[in-house]
């Protein structure tokens, strides 16, 4: 135990050190932080796209039609004589925006259902759970066709159709975070405090919910991005000029015979990112539910 | 059973103006998929001002379910709470918040207790803070030293970066912040080490001396409920079996029930194994509690069951030659 | 009187000799057993107290090698059971030693017990197994074993599913089925923790007639005082992964030399005395096995602690009395009237 010699001023900054090294510290590994390093590649892109000193994606130059990588195009160029590496790095803003509001969407609303279901049981969470299980049954590729005929193509609709499909999800994580927590005892300590309801629900459920559920986020964001892909293959995602990962794939695959890298560049790319997205969350989750365990 | 104004005051019960705590007929139910289980039957019991009741039996006979009926988490099915002769279970969302500050409750694991993502300050100020009291730091601090602990190096921190014993004075730490009438401990020390149990059990003397509380302490330890109690209550299968002065009922035990419980703690002296095997041992498991024996609970495994025992239910007398009195058995053949 | 003395085999059942366990951790290494030696003769019971924490179940369960392999940095010394050394044994080899030669019993007997297995096919596999017995006849020993470890009603009990038997009774098919091979030696890990106090004295008598009546060695590893006093022949006190002390047991509650055994002894609430009694409660707590700190690891809570029980870790030495062994520099050495202590 602390020895009693320390002084109260050091000790704050040690305890954010300590926190640090909690979270941060061991036990992570290279590949983690690979992981890390490449999702922050992929955002710093697609936030700062438009600055960066890469070649217009839009713009078709005949002469570079197919062009391998490394020739004047680093990663070469597509069907239209676009390049690849401007395009890629404009797709990751597709992709990142559709993953940060899809998964937003998911989360705040499937979570929150998903912490009232828990906390208060009863007939809200029978009937919660019947609506979700009737939606997760639901053919998920089907159900988002149809919305995306219903509300459009536009980048924010997609994103909104994506999310929709992911409340059942979340709500399902939250609300099984959200049962072991209720039955702890601080729970009990906190009513017999005489706490009120919303603060049990904010002050001790929900820091302990929004952890494993943020976790699970990471690696759900993986699976929008393929998602978004699949819609793009059919020709449902963003509208055509605009460059996303999963429309790159779709052309490339005309010139798979000639020119296997207009497919395969944004496949690896998309492939790492996921693989990232999994890895990081992963580990996340299971670091969280260690400390759960110890506790 | 559920029409408590017909009810005659059940013998047991105390006629003293210091009663600050008063159980009459409670009865517990809980739903069990399509069943309902009666985990406590009719109890009835008081305790003093600074006195500490200790409620004993084995596991399933519904001792932290009255606890935890007294702090109405949750309510009791039937039967009433008097709270300085207040009726908790009688009472409205508001005013039961507010009169319940003045019960407090520790619990078993210590660890589970404590919120893993809050800093100790933060945990022990909690009630302060939902009530808004003047002076919070202050009392913080004084509450952290009362058990033992020092606020400056411990305050910042969280839960897991303390061991069980140290987590269970937080846990005590945050239950005194309110100044309570009353600490109901369940099991508060039968997670802990051996050697961090005597600590606790001193520091909750302590506590009760310094904060003048009165106590209800659950245990299965009977070597640790003689400890700390003044009175002591034996409950079998939901129902109270015996009552009255922690010396009387160890020294004596009225109900062959808790005489069996005493002859099964394992003796210390070698030398006097044998001695205890003139007890005789009691047979087979612990019922049902969703299927009760009919007349007394008990009898499925009482050495001395007769034929009424089972048609019966005996009720609550008097023990005749006590070594002091209010000493109760609910027994058709008292020892 | 169960005098281990008397005991007509001298040959030793089991004898571990300076075994070391350092585990993997997060933090660290754990040192948790160090330089653990004793012996177990036939027919004897050897009660190992510790607290949580003090090595007495990795030691246990190193003794049948079933500490998960990734978990084991280092191991030393050895292991000999009747003669035999098995610490160097395969996986394979040992495999046939479990059951007919060790046989264990855990501290829950709902996780022991496999949920979707009848009691009949979970007592009866190792007869199958390790004694080449038809069906029929492992269903006719097992209903056997079930009514010696006191089943009522064993031949229709025999096809029930755990869940369906009460915790006692669980405990009762864990014990058969450690029971089905005969083996010599029974480590019992907590045999009775999860268990009620009336309840766990009927395991605790079930244990101790089965084990005199077949001759069995037993290693009683526990945490309750109380436990080992009333059913071990010998007392050995665990603390921070070394023995501190080992004695008889008719004996080391009389003439306690180890400071922690004392402490220990003395902290517990007694039935007997008085309410309200000040406990003489142990300050601060069990050590950290990672890096242990130089010297006697009870030094920092010990009352009698001197400079050198800081820098020196104490050897095991013979106190006065035969078979009476400890590990401390200034034992304690005055004699305790023992007046029906409870």
């Amino acid at each position: 135990m602390p020895a009693k010699k320390h002084p109260k001023i050091e000790s704050r900054a040690q305890n954010f050190a300590r926190a640090l090294q909690q979270v941060f510290g061991r036990g992570f590994g290279p590949g983690f932080w690979l992981a890390v390093v490449w999702l922050l590649i992929v955002a710093f892109c697609a936030l700062f796209a438009d600055w960066l000193p890469v070649r217009d994606p839009l713009d078709p130059v005949i002469a570079n039609r197919l062009n391998g990588p490394f020739t004047s195009n680093l990663l070469g160029a597509d069907g239209l004589g676009r390049d690849i590496f401007a395009r890629l790095i404009h797709g990751a803003r597709v992709s990142v925006v559709i993953g940060l509001t899809a998964v937003s969407i998911g989360m705040l609303i499937g979570g929150a259902l998903g912490i009232i279901a828990g906390y208060f049981r009863g007939h809200f969470e029978r009937a919660l759970m019947a609506v979700l299980d009737v939606i997760l049954a639901f053919p998920w590729l089907v159900l988002l066709l149809a919305l995306v005929a219903f509300i459009g193509q536009s980048l924010f609709a997609i994103s909104v159709a994506i999310g929709f499909l992911w409340i059942p999800a979340y709500a399902r994580v939250a609300r099984a975070n959200t049962l072991s927590v209720v039955q702890r005892e601080y729970v009990l300590a906190a009513k017999a405090m005489g706490a009120s309801t919303s603060r049990i629900l904010i002050k001790e459920v929900l820091p302990n919910v929004i952890l494993p559920v943020l976790a699970y986020g990471l690696v759900a964001m993986g699976l929008v991005i393929i998602v978004e892909s699949a819609l793009a293959f059919l020709g449902l995602s963003v509208e055509a000029p605009q460059p996303t990962w999963g429309g790159m794939i779709s052309e490339g695959k005309r010139h798979l015979a000639t020119a296997v890298h207009v497919a395969v560049i944004p496949s690896v790319t998309m492939f790492l990112t996921v693989l990232s997205l999994n890895f990081v969350g992963d580990r996340l989750r299971s670091r969280f539910d260690v400390k759960e365990s110890n506790l | 059973m559920t029409n408590t104004s017909e009810q005659a005051t059940p013998l047991q019960l105390r006629n003293r103006d210091d009663i600050v705590l008063r159980l009459e007929h409670l009865v517990v139910n809980f739903q069990v998929g399509k069943q309902t289980v009666q985990a406590v039957s009719d109890v009835s019991l008081d305790v003093a001002l600074g006195e500490t009741l200790g409620l004993v039996g084995e596991s399933g006979c519904g001792k932290s379910t009255v606890g935890r009926a007294i702090m109405q988490l949750p309510p009791p099915s039937a039967g009433r709470v008097l709270f300085k002769g207040q009726d908790l279970s009688n009472m409205s969302g508001e005013a039961l918040r507010q009169t319940r500050t003045g019960l407090q409750m520790i619990f078993q694991d210590p660890i589970s207790s404590l919120n893993p993502r809050r800093k100790v300050r933060d945990i022990v100020a909690e009630g302060l803070q939902i009530w808004r009291r003047p002076n919070q730091d202050a009392r913080v601090r004084e509450v952290m030293e009362a058990v033992g602990l020092d606020p400056d190096t411990v305050a910042d921190r969280r839960p897991h970066q303390f061991s069980g014993g140290q987590c269970q004075r937080i846990c005590i730490a945050r239950s005194l912040a309110l100044d309570p009438d009353v600490l109901i401990c369940d099991e508060p020390v039968s997670a802990l080490d051996v050697s961090v149990q005597a600590q606790i059990l001193n520091l909750l003397e302590d506590m009760k001396q310094r904060y003048q509380l009165t106590m209800v302490f659950v245990a299965h330890n009977l070597a640790v409920v003689k400890n700390v109690s003044d009175r002591v209550a034996v409950m079998y299968l939901g129902k109270l079996c015996e009552i009255g002065n922690a010396e009387a009922i160890y020294a004596r035990p009225a109900h062959p029930y808790t005489r069996a419980l005493l002859a099964s703690i394992p003796d210390m002296d070698p030398d006097a194994r044998g001695q205890q095997d003139k007890i005789p041992l009691l047979q087979g498991d612990l019922p049902s509690p969703a299927n009760p024996p009919s007349g007394c609970r008990f009898r499925t495994r009482c050495p001395n069951a007769q034929a009424r025992c089972a048609e019966v239910e005996p009720v609550m007398q008097a023990v005749a030659d006590s070594m002091t009195p209010d000493h109760f058995v609910a027994c058709h053949f008292p020892l | 009187m169960r005098q281990p003395e008397h005991m007509e085999s001298n040959a030793s059942l089991l004898q571990v000799n300076n075994l070391s366990i350092r585990l993997n951790s997060a933090a660290g290494l754990v040192h948790a057993v160090e330089d653990v030696s004793f012996t177990l003769k036939a027919g004897q019971t050897l009660g190992i107290v510790g607290e949580s924490g003090s090595g007495k179940s990795v030691m246990a369960r190193s003794l049948m090698n079933l500490l998960p392999r990734r978990a084991v940095a280092q191991r030393k010394g050895s292991v000999l059971l009747s003669g035999r050394e098995i610490s160097t044994l395969s996986e394979r080899e040992l495999q046939r030693l479990r059951g007919p030669d060790i046989a264990m019993i855990f501290q829950d007997p709902m996780t022991a017990l496999n949920p979707v297995l009848t009691i009949c096919v979970q007592v009866s596999e190792p007869l199958q197994q390790h004694l080449g017995m038809s069906k029929q006849a492992a269903r006719a020993r097992a209903i056997e074993l079930l009514d010696a470890v006191g089943i009522p009603d064993a031949v229709n009990r025999i096809d029930q599913y755990p869940h369906q038997l009460s915790g006692g009774m669980r405990q009762r098919v864990v014990i058969a089925i450690a029971l089905t091979c005969n083996p010599s030696l029974l480590i019992a890990d907590e045999p009775t923790t999860a268990l009620d106090v009336t309840v766990q004295r009927q395991i605790l008598d079930l244990l101790t007639g089965l084990q005199k009546e077949r001759r069995m060695g037993m290693l009683l590893i526990t945490h309750d005082l109380g436990v080992v006093a009333s059913r071990a022949d010998f007392i050995a006190v665990m603390y921070a992964g070394r023995l501190v002390e080992v004695a008889p047991a008719n004996t080391l509650f009389k003439s306690m030399q180890h400071p922690y055994t004392e402490a220990l002894f003395n902290s517990i609430p007694r039935i007997n005395d008085a309410s309200h009694t000040r406990l003489q409660a142990i300050p601060g707590r069990p050590p950290q096995l990672h890096n242990p700190a130089p010297g006697c690891a009870f030094a920092p809570r010990c009352p009698y602690a001197q400079q050198r029980c800081h820098r020196e870790t104490p050897p095991v030495v013979q106190a006065e009395q035969a078979g009476h062994l400890h590990a401390c520099f200034y034992p304690v050495s005055a004699p305790v009237a023992l007046g029906g202590v409870r």
